[in-house]
């Protein structure tokens, strides 16, 4: 009854198959690339599919296997999977974006002259992010956390050519790593304060749930906290978010893969996974629940004053993030993931549609686009679909998954509960101004610079055609998902949450939250439409009214600026000192020693002055030096 | 009887050394090197017959001695002359050519 | 038991890289090719050597039957302690291996081999090289199997003076000076560990021996005497002709430990190289030719860890464990200083020298963790370093060959025309980082594991250089690799067969270390494990 379950762990195996044949292949092979990854990536789907059918059966149980690692006398390190019904979900998260991504990529990437690479990169991506998901433990999560790390920084450099490109991918890297480093040391506590040194989810589960004492609630919070950081990190939560807008500098497909639908929410997950630590801590959840909160407010406040069109999805993503989080540190795990799940969906899809666009017209700046309604009919209708979700419009699944966050934080905290709603409002109103500067009102032409990819050039808003079959067929299959997938749990209905956790399904109807909910998302597409739709001098007034706050919004707060200012000066400026302190202080100490060597050696050879009188004068001197000892010798005793 | 013939030596072997520190002309130097060579027989004979143990090693030591100083003198005469051709001089000062 | 058991492994091991000198200089000199071929022939059979020592170690789990002994010279000496024996010094030739060095002994032919591969660039003067080269693979070799003080040091200056000679004759512009930086530093070191070699066999490098000329006290170098002379004074206390009741005359004071183990310290750490003695490290890496970079940088440094452990750790654990402290924050020292330096570099082989001093503070680390997780890793670390730094240094090569500098400001959009070669660097960057799956991330993972259980926060703060690590690693590769293409390297080629296949065979090892490290571990383990428990527990109980 269990076969594909135990057989769970050839899913990743399949894509990583798939990248080592295209690495071996070399970037010749153009068309490989297509058809290798794509059909490894349906593979793996079908496989998720079947277990996630066996996960549906009576009779299922938790499944894990795994073997040593390394052994190191009394200690040993593991590394295997674990298949239950949270990762079962990922499974078909992860699996469905990712092909669906390929075969956007088709299209999307053809003209791209390293395809072949894309393809295997991709691959390796859902090697590793299947790997993080099917992790039952803490060190084997963290060793795919950090591969889907280097995935992300790989893509995000692939047009490895762009200074931007560069400079997003390592900032990527460094800021994700600062998270990573966080982690490793809660992983590090962890192996030391865990009975057994053991490190499986379903350890530190026991350990944690119920039972208490075992670890004292002291070093519960730091391990928590620091789980937390490495989150906050992958994640893009507030204060590591910096990153996350930068790496849109990637193709679309991998924003819409890496950076909305999958990697970004690992952080999620991870708390998802060890949701018992912050269970058995009150001040970690509660820092949890605030960080999302804030940052679900603050990304949205950004958003509404940014032109990149892929910008603005990724601060949306940071945003919606921070519901996910505050969702989990209010207590409701499922909550989050819920929302996690439906996010994948309409957040692909609207990255996706935004490429398809930027396909089309070259250009990532909305003010430049606009009338795009007319040329690229299937683009916009999904567009569509994906911005109402994500604006909470029932009964799409954005509406759902909100509502159910929304509704715990009615019940348990009304602070964030507010904060909640006000980032809605600001979800609504942005997406609303995306849509409406994009598809709406009359095609701007002579669009320059901004282009995506070198390797197109063609007119801009005025001559876009929409995009080919292979783009537009996963635009439709997600933007069906993108209405469907909230049925799974209604407020009537909590079937996934019941499913997820293994206790009894529990409905939560809050009229309150649904038509807070509700009435928030609609007063944010009129106002939205108030502004940019029927008379565009609107944000110019808010603009003269308030050119601080404008200011502010567009530069992000000014965070990057403090960063650069902070951290890299102060390392570069400490590299300085040190590097005077190495060059002056130690080499001196060496000079000073090479040249102590040196002047004794010239004096001593002033004693050499080849006259024989002054030698024999020595020996002279030496011999009655001598003799003076021996007789002083004798005399004495 | 030993005291005097030692304070004699001594003497003698002074005289030597101070001609041969002091005096740039190379002769004299090796003129003051035969001197104390020879105030080292006189000690050696003075021992012999006088000292503790009184036996004929000491006489036959300084016979060596001699012979050693008369090859060596030989030798050094020979160097000097030769000095003396290349350079035009024989003063201890300007024989400093080892040096460096 | 194995059919080799009878034959002497270790010392036809040993002599291979001679018998190619040998045959090296037979040839003569403008054969170019067949001095090629000789020279990576005699570095390559070594690998197939210990490639099965290796193998067969591990099914032995011990592999006591490698070892090999003969006297070399013997003197008779005068000692006023007894009467009843004669007392002989005797030079010892003696190998042995086992879970410390076995693995330290695979990287050296295999880092060595690829150097040699590596080398086909040099032009000048090929077959001096190459026989220089041969004699220094002998020297790093016979420093790893020698069990003996004095073959060791023997070992270790043959291996300065090869180098010393590579850096000096095939180096860039400054290489004499650097050369002679190198011999000074380096003989420093060599003069306190040989005075520390001294103290240890006058003081407990002696046995009792029963012979046909009757019963002798034989001093030697012998470590397994040292080490058990010193794990447990009280072995020999029953001598005949001892003072009954007396005090222990073989108790080595406490002084007199101490002393022994601050030279071994200094003299390894100098080689290590431990801050602040690093300075000389740095002209090397700039300015030896790579593959001796290769060399000095994968295996000599290792060398100086290898003996810190051999001699410092294992003969000392209580001096060491008491300034285990010490230790960490010259670790971390390291590891910091290093890294904050290699940021500010401009000149990529600079960037690598402090990194190599950043990463040798990771072991430093690991040992001054004081249990087994800890020693593991930083053996781990220094093999996995071994690696990635040939790697990296081999990389540098080929690149200098074909830009001719090495400067981060002239380089730059390299993955254009040399995706291969980009590529390689950009996983040699990652494994140095310390990325999961490539090896350099066991080392880092399982030496801070070690340290965590006994200093928290000294941990806390060398994950710190792991940040830092990745901001310096990347800036560096990045700035050569990705960016606008430069006019003046648009027709640069990739790398050729002959500098692709070390590369891959390089990374093959890094990625096997990185993926399943119990190839290292375990065999690591079978020598070490229980090891300290164990020191610790004999001592305490004496």
């Amino acid at each position: 009854m269990d076969f594909y379950t135990k057989s769970a762990w050839v899913i990743p195996l399949i894509p990583l198959a798939a990248f080592l044949a295209l690495t071996a292949l070399g970037r010749n092979y153009r068309k490989a690339g297509v058809i290798i990854g794509t059909f490894a990536a349906l593979a793996s789907f079908a496989m998720s599919v079947l277990v996630l059918v066996e996960r549906f059966g009576q009779d299922a149980v938790d499944y894990n296997y795994s073997f040593d690692w390394i052994r190191i006398s009394g200690y040993t390190l593991e590394i295997g999977f674990e298949v239950t019904n949270l990762t079962a979900l990922m499974l078909i998260v992860v699996t469905f974006v990712a092909l669906l991504v390929n075969v956007y990529s088709a299209g999307y990437m053809k003209n791209d002259e390293r395809i072949t690479v894309f393809y295997g990169y991709i691959s390796l991506f859902t090697f590793s992010m299947l790997g993080l998901v099917l992790s039952d433990n803490m060190l084997s999560l963290y060793i795919f956390w950090e591969l889907v790390g280097v995935c992300s920084f790989l893509l995000v450099g692939f047009w490895y050519t762009k200074p931007a490109a560069k400079a997003a991918a390592k900032k990527a890297f460094i800021v994700t790593r600062i998270g990573d480093a966080a982690l490793l040391i809660g992983i590090l506590l962890l192996f030391w304060y865990m009975p057994d040194h053991a490190l499986g989810f379903t350890m530190i589960e026991s350990v944690f749930e119920g039972q208490g004492g075992i670890i004292a609630t002291g070093i519960t919070t730091v391990i928590a906290l620091l789980i937390f950081l490495g989150a906050v990190g992958k994640s893009g939560q507030f204060p590591l978010h910096v990153w996350l807008p930068d790496a849109m500098e990637g193709p679309t497909p991998i924003s819409a893969l890496i950076h909305a639908a999958t990697m970004v929410a690992a952080g999620v997950y991870l708390l998802a996974r060890t949701f018992p630590i912050f269970e058995a801590s009150l001040f970690a959840s509660d820092v949890v629940a605030y960080v999302g909160g804030f940052t679900a407010l603050f990304a949205a406040t950004i958003a509404l004053a940014q032109n990149d069109l892929k910008r603005v999805l990724a601060y949306s993503t940071i945003s919606q993030l921070g519901y996910m989080f505050m969702a989990i540190g209010l207590g409701s795990w499922t909550g989050g993931i819920f929302h996690l799940f439906t996010h994948a969906f309409f957040k692909a899809l609207l990255f996706l549609a935004a490429g398809s666009v930027i396909h089309a017209v070259h250009t990532q700046n909305i003010q430049e686009m606009g009338g795009l309604h007319a040329r690229m009919r299937i683009t916009t209708a999904t567009f569509a679909v994906g911005a109402l979700a994500l604006a909470g419009i029932p009964p799409l699944a954005g509406f759902w998954s909100k509502d159910a966050i929304m509704a715990v934080a009615l019940e348990q905290n009304l602070f964030l509960f507010a904060v909640g709603l006000a980032a809605a409002l600001c979800t609504a109103l942005y997406m609303t101004r995306v849509f409406v500067l994009v598809f709406l009102g009359k095609p701007k032409t002579g669009s320059e610079g901004g282009l995506e990819s070198p390797t197109v050039r063609a007119g801009g808003a005025g001559g876009a055609k929409e995009s080919p079959r292979t783009m537009t067929l996963p635009l439709v299959v997600l933007a069906l998902a993108a209405i469907a997938a909230g049925f799974v749990e209604t407020p009537w209905n909590g079937w996934l949450g019941g499913w997820l956790s293994g206790e009894e399904a529990v409905a939560h109807v809050s009229p309150a939250a649904i038509i807070g909910s509700i009435a928030v998302a609609a007063a944010g597409i009129y106002l939205g439409w108030r502004f940019y739709g029927s008379d565009r001098t609107r944000p110019a007034v808010v603009k003269e009214a308030a050119p601080w706050l404008a200011r502010l919004l567009e530069r992000k707060y000014y965070v990057d600026e403090a960063y650069e200012f902070v951290f890299v000066r102060g390392l570069r400026a400490l590299g300085t000192l040190l590097g005077a302190f190495d060059t002056y202080i130690i080499g001196g100490l060496v000079k000073l020693a090479g040249s102590a060597a040196g002047i004794s050696g010239k004096m001593a050879l002033r004693l050499q002055n080849g006259s024989i009188g002054t030698y024999s004068l020595a020996a002279v001197i030496g011999m009655v030096v001598l003799a003076a000892a021996i007789i002083g010798r004798r005399l004495l005793s | 009887m030993l005291p005097s013939y030692l304070t004699l030596a001594a003497i003698l072997f002074c005289i030597g050394l101070y001609g041969a520190l002091a005096k740039r002309n190379a002769i004299i130097v090796l003129l003051s090197l035969e001197l104390m060579l020879n105030a080292v027989n006189l000690n050696l004979i003075a021992f012999s017959k006088y000292g503790v143990v009184p036996s004929l090693t000491g006489q036959i030591f300084s016979v060596f001695t001699i012979t050693v100083a008369a090859a060596e003198a030989a030798v050094a005469v020979a160097v000097l002359i030769a000095l003396f051709r290349a350079r035009g001089t024989v003063d201890v000062e300007h024989m400093n050519a080892m040096r460096r | 038991m194995s059919i080799l058991s009878d034959i002497p492994v270790l010392s036809i091991l040993l002599l291979l890289p001679v018998l190619g000198l040998l045959v090296l200089l037979l040839i003569p000199k403008n054969r170019h090719r067949a001095i090629t071929a000789v020279a990576v022939v005699a570095t390559l059979l070594p690998i197939v050597l210990s490639l099965w020592l290796y193998t067969d170690f591990d099914k032995q789990q011990g592999g006591a039957t490698y070892r090999e002994d003969a006297v070399w010279l013997e003197v008779p000496v005068n000692h006023e302690w007894t009467q009843e024996a004669d007392i002989i010094f005797s030079f010892d030739y003696s190998l042995g291996i086992d879970g410390l060095s076995l693995p330290l002994l695979l990287l050296t032919t295999v880092v060595t081999a690829m150097a040699a591969l590596a080398a086909i660039h040099v032009k000048k003067r090929r077959k001096a090289f190459y026989a220089w080269f041969l004699l220094l693979e002998a020297g790093m070799l016979g420093v790893f199997m020698a069990r003996d003080l004095f073959l060791f040091f023997i070992f270790f200056e043959i291996t300065l003076v090869a180098a010393y000679f590579l850096i000096g004759i095939w180096g860039y512009y400054n290489r004499e000076r650097t050369a002679n930086q190198f011999l000074i530093y380096n003989g420093i070191g060599s003069a306190l560990m040989l005075i520390a070699f001294v103290l240890l066999v006058n003081t407990a490098g002696f046995r009792m021996e029963e012979t046909a000329r009757g019963l002798e006290m034989i001093y030697s170098g012998s470590y397994a005497d040292i080490l058990r002379n010193l794990a447990d004074p009280n072995a020999w206390v029953n001598l005949p002709g001892a003072a009954a009741g007396g005090t222990n005359p073989f108790e080595m004071s406490g002084g007199m430990a101490w002393t022994i183990f601050v030279l071994l310290l200094i003299g390894f750490g100098i080689k290590l190289p431990i801050f602040p003695f690093h300075t000389w490290m740095l002209k090397v890496h700039a300015e030896a030719p790579p593959a001796v970079v290769m060399i000095h940088s994968g295996i000599l440094l290792k060398m100086g860890a290898y003996g810190f452990i051999r001699f410092g750790l294992l003969l000392f654990p209580e001096q060491a464990r008491e300034w285990a402290v010490a230790l960490a924050t010259l670790g971390l020292i390291n590891l910091l200083y290093g890294a904050v330096l290699a940021f500010r570099q401009t000149e990529f082989k600079l960037v690598l020298a402090y990194s190599s001093i950043s990463h040798m503070g990771i072991v430093l680390l690991g040992l001054a963790a004081f249990n087994e997780i800890g020693l593991q890793g930083a053996i781990v670390q220094l093999v996995s370093h071994g690696f990635i730094s040939a790697l990296l240094f081999l990389i540098v090569g080929s690149l200098y060959e074909r830009t001719g500098t090495t400067e981060l400001p002239a380089l730059g959009g390299l993955a254009r025309s040399m995706p291969f070669m980009s590529g390689m660097l950009l996983a040699a960057g990652l494994a140095s980082l310390g990325l999961p799956g490539l090896s350099g991330f066991v080392g880092e993972l399982l030496s801070l594991l070690g340290l965590f259980e006994s200093m928290r926060w000294v941990t806390a703060a060398a994950v710190l250089g792991i940040i830092l690590t990745a901001a310096y690693m990347l800036r560096s590769v990045l700035g050569i690799t990705f960016g606008e293409r430069r006019e003046e390297h648009a027709a640069l080629r990739d790398a050729r067969f002959v500098e692709a296949l070390p590369m891959i065979v390089l990374l093959a090892f890094i990625v096997l270390l990185g993926c399943y490290p119990s190839v290292l571990t375990d065999t690591v383990g079978v020598s070490v494990e229980g090891f300290m428990d164990q020191l610790f527990a004999t001592r305490s109980g004496g």
